[in-house]
């Protein structure tokens, strides 16, 4: 009797196991539900590093979708490559209730070569099987298992990619050999209560109960507030080349001799021409330039990722020889013409886009884009070398603020690119606008922009024929109806460092005929603010992630035969977001000078201030449609 | 005779500096010295030189190949015609079967001040990439660009296929010469059908073929002849090849508009269908050509047929549909119902069966012939007539002659007391006579049992309606409060439910006061969200300061609030292609403002009544005033799917008007 009640508990503690990983969705806890799409019931990711050339990723995890807005979670997609092969796919669907609706093979996965729209080619593929649910909630659990020998790219560990998605449980373990150290990074941890397990060769985290969250505007990055770690190791392997390296400096090190120092060699005759350019340049500065310019008109980006060329620049000779290449191969080729002139360059690794910076405590191939550093004579010169557009020096809001790795044949180092400050980021609008007594207006007005708002009209505007250029400039100044231009100009003034705008236009019934009244809107060049939503209970921080300054001088003339019935008021406004300020400054009897300025300050801030940032934003937005009033 | 002789000389050298050079290679220096295309400035680049050859040739072994080749030349002005320096070619490439890209050759041309120097295409510098189990791509991007630069490139590609790929005449850059030639032998009968607006010039003539089949037979080594001897026994086939030639210069660049449905439906090009195939000795195989033929083809090639009327898997669930619906309207929204809650949209589109109507009914997933195809033999087995409605989606653009690769998608009909009720199952919010923008482009062809088939117009005739109700009253803070109601009707509300039925209402919220001025709303509901066979209705209370200014002793508002049109869609100074509105609509707004207590009426807009020229469509506008309250009504009309183009200037001054007069406001004053 007694051995059967042994039985009896054993089998209760199986039926408990059973329960805990059983795929019916009726037992995910109420506050996981809120606000969620889906939930992670379970999420494993374990590593191997079986050697420096050997690593083992294994992946398991089930996701239950409670709606349509989560059926991405059930698209299931795995890449590959010639060093990375796929290993034990396999995939189920369960029913709310648990039971078994369909199981997935991996030949029901179908084979796709890796588009990623950008490069002309590049040899990933992936296998994705996209499943369509026939109702709602559904369980998709899903494992598989990587074998590569790129043991340089431990996969990061990142908790929950995506808003609207709860976690119940995720899991990460690492095994490592003796022989080889293993960096980490761990970031934003202290707000997150996390398991950790770490001895010689192993180290494991586990975190659970993480309830979704919902995506407002303004929210920084995930990675910049949800945890992760990063990895790195001592002895590791890149596309098929053995690396060692205990810091940046050996890693820097480590890259470029065997990745850069035998690209650089260049044709005679290109030595020659670029020699020659550069004779009459004395200063060092000016022959980087020279060469800058040179390569901007000689090249043009094209991606080509194949192999290890995905991390290799691609030889400058093939370069010179081809006209194309990408930032790497780019980068690489204006690296070597300097030398020719006798100016040190150096590689930059760096993440490009939005702000991030490489984690600088491991030493690990980070980052997804590469620039030029030259240094000259205490000044930090960075060359964005794929654009064929930038001025010299200049690399906009891609590549500022951010910390990155410069390589050289003594080793890497971390710097920190430029920054741009908020008055560089400069603005300038100057304008007339003639009004008649029936509303209609003629106008002329000059933009003027440098820094970050150089580069977002650069990239906007420039090189634009008229006909999209009068599609632009109609959408730009959207709240005029009724345009007809008579100029669009446009010109990329490198030398001067600002993007130029001339306009020139009529527009009937811009001001609002009322009865006797004419209402006239001031702010007829900038009117494009608008405040942010309004967000009930907002859950998370915000940020700010430009900053700049707009400066308006418009001058206003309006018809004599009216008279004036109200001006609008000089306003001020000043916070720790930034500050605005309109004024209509007489000049002479019914002609004046609408001077408007705006500048706002980048910066990360708590959730409590979004209140406050929006009804400065709501008050900008209103001010900028104040109207002067004239009457008969 | 001298003189005439030196007269011809003349001649003939003054034709040869005017006459291009197209042979590939001989690049002039007046094409890489050209600045801009002469008659369009705005061109980043041009096609100057476009050369197809298209012939069906016979291989031994092989049987007829369709032969392609493409000589192309293109001018680069400027760096943002860079992009046409890549080339994509893609083809067909799978374990079965395979086209082949053969002779491919490419070179710039650039002027170094002196001379034209080229640089050629290296065969390592071509891609050639999987794209999926059926299709592969071989990808170039040239070598040397310049600005100015010219480029050329040829190659042949050889196909197992009887396909033709279209001829196509027009491109988003212009072109300054294109020519094709087209060479089909007899046996083989091609549809052709040609749209566009661009005028191509063709010629057609006949010409005699060949084919030697060779056989070897051997001969000998019997009783008599001791020798064994082999001879090549040649049998000569004869036959007419139908040849085709094409030519336009000066083709202009097709621009993307607002409001088009689909470029390609107006871009100028020549389709061809393999129909017929007359074989020797053999009786005719028939592809498509008429619509009988078409509609017989498709209910064979597709089991049209059995998946439609030998089908009873659904029997229970039907019957219990019919059981529960007295009405035959009810029969046919139950049964659409059915369908929808059974089998779910995989996304694609098709005539042929993804899963066949039996497994995707069981499996629940299946592609829109899977699941309109049940509904049409659900509808039968229910007594209704029913039957298939192929077209083709605005992706795919318009069909016009008797063919079937025009058609992609297929709806289901019921023909009822001279009425036609068009279902789409593939659509959660579809309803009778309210399919999703992807299937209304223009007609579709229904094909019935007995295989006869006719036109049936896609458009709807139902308008999309968008009516709302507002009451406004203003609060001592000198905000405004409102109570608003909306009724979105078909079409609209369709577009309604996809948006925002399976939203969390606070995010419907969001999404609402964003788009009207950043009200704050309050008390937000919305009424038959799931009722989808009634209009959909959403209402709100919300709280406003900014919607009206406040100046000295007066207060300055737009009639209609946040629902004023306060920007004219169309900005363009002219326009090519047709507008396309989706459906016809009116847009009918009621406000009632309860004028404040201490204020006066100073202003009001005065009334507006304006229409389009041809019952297009009209617009009015009222204000009265009763009883402390102003009355404002606003009704916009447009009573066609698709606006013509050439009235494009009376539409734009139309909505001109529009958006003035809603821009006008009404002005109270303290007395």
């Amino acid at each position: 009797m007694k051995k059967i009640t042994t039985l009896t508990f054993l089998l209760f503690n199986v039926l408990i196991y059973a329960q805990d990983v059983d795929f019916s969705s009726l037992s995910i806890p109420e506050n996981l539900k809120e606000d969620a799409n889906s939930v992670v019931r379970f999420e494993n990711l374990a590593i191997e590093i079986k050697s420096q050339r050997e690593m083992i990723i294994s992946f398991q995890t089930a996701i239950t979708i409670y709606n349509d807005l989560g059926d991405d979670h059930a698209n299931l997609t795995i890449y590959y490559d010639k060093r990375r092969t796929i290993n034990n796919v396999k995939a189920t669907v369960y029913d709310s209730k648990g039971a078994v609706v369909k199981k997935i093979k991996k030949s029901d996965f179908k084979d796709y070569s890796a588009f990623d729209g950008i490069s002309l080619f590049n040899d990933n593929r992936l296998i994705h099987y996209n499943h369509i649910p026939i109702s709602y909630p559904y369980t998709i659990y899903f494992e598989y298992e990587i074998n590569t020998s790129n043991t340089a790219f431990i996969p990061d560990w990142i908790l929950n990619g995506s808003y609207s998605q709860s976690v119940k449980s995720a899991k990460f373990s690492l095994k490592y050999p003796s022989d080889i150290v293993l960096f980490k990074a761990e970031e934003n941890f202290k707000d997150f209560e996390i398991t950790k397990e770490e001895k010689p060769g192993f180290l494991s985290y586990e975190i659970k109960d993480f309830a979704a969250l919902k995506r407002e505007p303004h929210t920084p990055a995930l990675y910049d507030f949800l945890p992760t770690v990063k990895f790195g190791l001592s002895k590791f392997n890149l596309e098929g080349v053995d690396g060692e390296a205990l810091n940046w400096k050996e890693f820097g090190k480590w890259y470029y001799d065997n990745l850069i120092q035998n690209t650089l060699e260049l044709p005679e005759d290109t030595k020659q021409k670029i020699k020659r350019l550069t004779a009459n340049a004395s200063d060092p500065v000016e022959k980087a330039k020279i060469v800058y310019e040179y390569v901007q008109s000689k090249v043009r980006y094209i991606s080509v990722q194949v192999g290890i060329g995905g991390f290799k620049p691609m030889l400058a000779g093939d370069v010179d020889r081809l006209g194309y290449g990408d930032c790497k191969a780019l980068t690489n080729y204006t690296a070597a013409l300097l030398k020719e002139v006798g100016v040190a360059s150096y590689h930059t690794l760096i993440f490009g886009g939005q702000k991030r910076s490489l984690n600088k405590t491991i030493a690990s191939p980070q980052g997804n884009h590469m620039i030029l550093y030259v240094p000259i004579a205490n000044q930090d010169i960075w060359l964005e070398c794929t654009s064929q557009k930038d001025p010299f020096a200049e690399i906009g809001s891609f590549t500022d603020d951010r910390d990155a790795l410069v390589l050289s044949p003594d080793g890497g180092v971390i710097k920190h690119t430029k920054i741009y400050k908020t008055e560089e980021n400069l603005q300038t609008t100057k304008g007339n606008f003639t009004i008649d007594s029936e509303g209609n207006i003629t106008e002329d007005v000059y933009i003027e922009s440098t820094g970050t708002q150089y580069d977002d009209n650069l990239l906007s505007n420039d090189g634009k024929n008229q006909k999209e250029l009068d599609i632009i400039f109609k959408k730009y100044l959207s709240n005029i109806n009724n345009i007809k231009f008579s100029k669009i100009e446009v010109f990329n003034n490198k030398d001067a460092f600002k993007f130029e705008e001339k306009l020139a236009f009529t527009a009937t019934n811009y001001g609002v005929l009322n009865g006797t009244q004419l209402l006239i809107p001031i702010n007829a060049f900038n009117n494009g603010s608008e405040a942010p939503a309004r967000i009930r209970d907002r859950k998370l921080p915000f940020e700010i992630s430009m900053n700049f300054l707009d400066m308006d001088e418009v001058k206003i003339v309006l018809p004599t035969q009216l008279k004036i019935e109200y001006l609008p008021e000089k306003v001020e406004l000043n916070t720790k977001f930034g500050t605005y300020s309109i004024e209509l400054i007489k000049i002479e009897d019914h002609t004046y000078l609408y001077t408007r300025k705006l500048k706002i300050v980048s910066g990360n801030y708590q959730k409590e201030d979004y209140e406050l940032y929006r009804n400065f934003r709501k008050e900008i937005a209103k001010h900028d449609n104040s109207k002067i009033i004239l009457i008969k | 005779m001298k003189k005439i002789l030196i007269a011809l000389v003349l001649t003939l050298m003054a034709n040869e500096i005017i006459a291009q050079d197209y042979k590939y290679g001989k690049v002039s220096k007046e094409e890489l010295l050209e600045k801009f295309y002469p008659l369009d400035s705005a061109a980043n680049a041009a096609i100057l030189y476009n050369n197809r050859k298209t012939y069906l040739e016979y291989q031994q072994n092989e049987g007829f190949m369709v032969i392609t080749e493409i000589h192309e030349r293109i001018k680069i002005y400027n760096k943002e015609g860079f992009d046409w320096a890549t080339k994509k070619i893609d083809y067909y490439n799978s374990s079965n079967a395979r086209e082949k890209i053969i002779n491919l050759k490419a070179t710039t041309y650039t002027f170094d001040g002196n001379k034209i120097v080229e640089t050629d295409l290296s065969k390592k510098d071509v891609f050639d990439q999987e794209t999926n189990k059926y299709w592969s791509q071989q990808k170039f991007t040239m070598p040397g660009l310049e600005e100015g630069c010219v480029l050329e490139w040829t190659y042949k590609i050889i196909s197992p296929f009887k396909r033709i790929d279209d001829l196509q005449f027009q491109y988003e850059i212009p072109i300054k010469k294109i020519e094709a030639k087209m060479e089909i032998p007899e046996y083989f009968v091609y549809n052709k059908r040609s749209k566009g607006y661009f005028t191509v010039t063709s010629k057609e003539e006949k010409k005699s073929s060949t084919i030697s089949l060779s056989e070897r037979i051997r001969q000998g080594g019997d009783s008599n002849q001791h020798v064994v001897t082999s001879t090549v026994n040649v049998t000569k086939v004869d036959y007419f090849t139908q040849v085709e030639y094409y030519n336009a210069t000066n083709v202009p660049a097709m621009i993307e508009e607002a409001y088009v449905s689909n470029l390609d439906n107006y871009k100028t090009a020549i389709q061809y269908e393999y129909s017929e195939l007359h074989w020797p000795h053999e009786p005719v195989k028939y592809f498509s050509t008429t619509w009988e033929n078409v509609v017989k083809t498709i209910y064979d090639n597709y089991d049209f047929s059995t998946e439609i009327y030998k089908s009873n898997h659904f029997s229970d669930d039907l019957n219990l549909v019919l059981a529960a619906s007295p009405s035959d309207l009810q029969k046919i929204t139950g049964i659409l119902d059915l369908v929808k809650s059974k089998i779910k949209w995989n996304g694609y589109y098709g005539l042929s069966k993804f899963n066949g109507t039996r497994k995707a009914y069981k499996e629940g997933v299946g592609n829109v012939a899977d699941i309109n195809l049940n509904l049409v033999s659900m509808l039968n087995k229910a007594g209704f007539k029913a039957s298939p409605v192929i077209l083709s989606t605005r992706s795919n653009g318009v069909p016009i002659f008797p063919t079937i690769d025009g058609f992609n998608y297929v709806i289901a009909a019921v023909e009822i007391e001279n009425n036609l009720i068009l279902l789409d199952a593939t659509e959660e919010y579809s309803a009778p006579n309210i399919l999703p923008l992807r299937a209304l482009n223009w007609q579709g062809r229904i094909v019935r049992e007995n295989e006869s088939s006719a036109w049936v117009n896609l458009t709807p005739a139902k308008s999309s309606d968008t009516n709302s109700s507002m009451s406004i009253t203003f609060n001592d803070a000198g905000a405004i409060e409102g109570i608003r109601r909306t009724q979105y009707s078909n079409l609209n509300a369709l577009n309604y439910r996809d948006n925002y039925a399976k939203m969390k209402d606070d995010d419907v919220i969001l999404k609402v006061e964003e788009e009207n001025g950043n009200i704050e709303i309050s008390d937000f509901k919305i009424v038959n969200k799931s009722e989808i066979y009634k209009p959909i209705i959403e209402m709100f209370k919300f709280t406003s300061e900014d919607l009206l200014d406040k100046i000295g002793d007066k207060i300055y508002f737009k009639p209609l609030f946040f629902d004023a049109m306060t920007k004219n869609p169309f900005k363009l100074e002219k326009r090519d292609y047709p507008i396309d509105f989706g459906a016809p609509f009116i847009m009918d707004n009621k406000v009632g403002i309860k004028i404040p207590a201490g204020y006066v009426v100073e202003s009001v807009p005065e009334n507006l009544a304006i229409g389009l020229s041809e019952n297009y469509g009209d617009y009015r506008f009222s204000i009265k005033i009763e009883a402390g309250i102003i009355n404002v009504y606003s009704m916009l009309q447009i009573n066609t799917a698709i606006f013509p183009s050439a009235n494009y200037d009376e539409i734009k001054e139309f909505y001109m008007m529009v958006v003035n007069k809603n821009l006008e406001q009404i002005v109270l004053k303290k007395g």
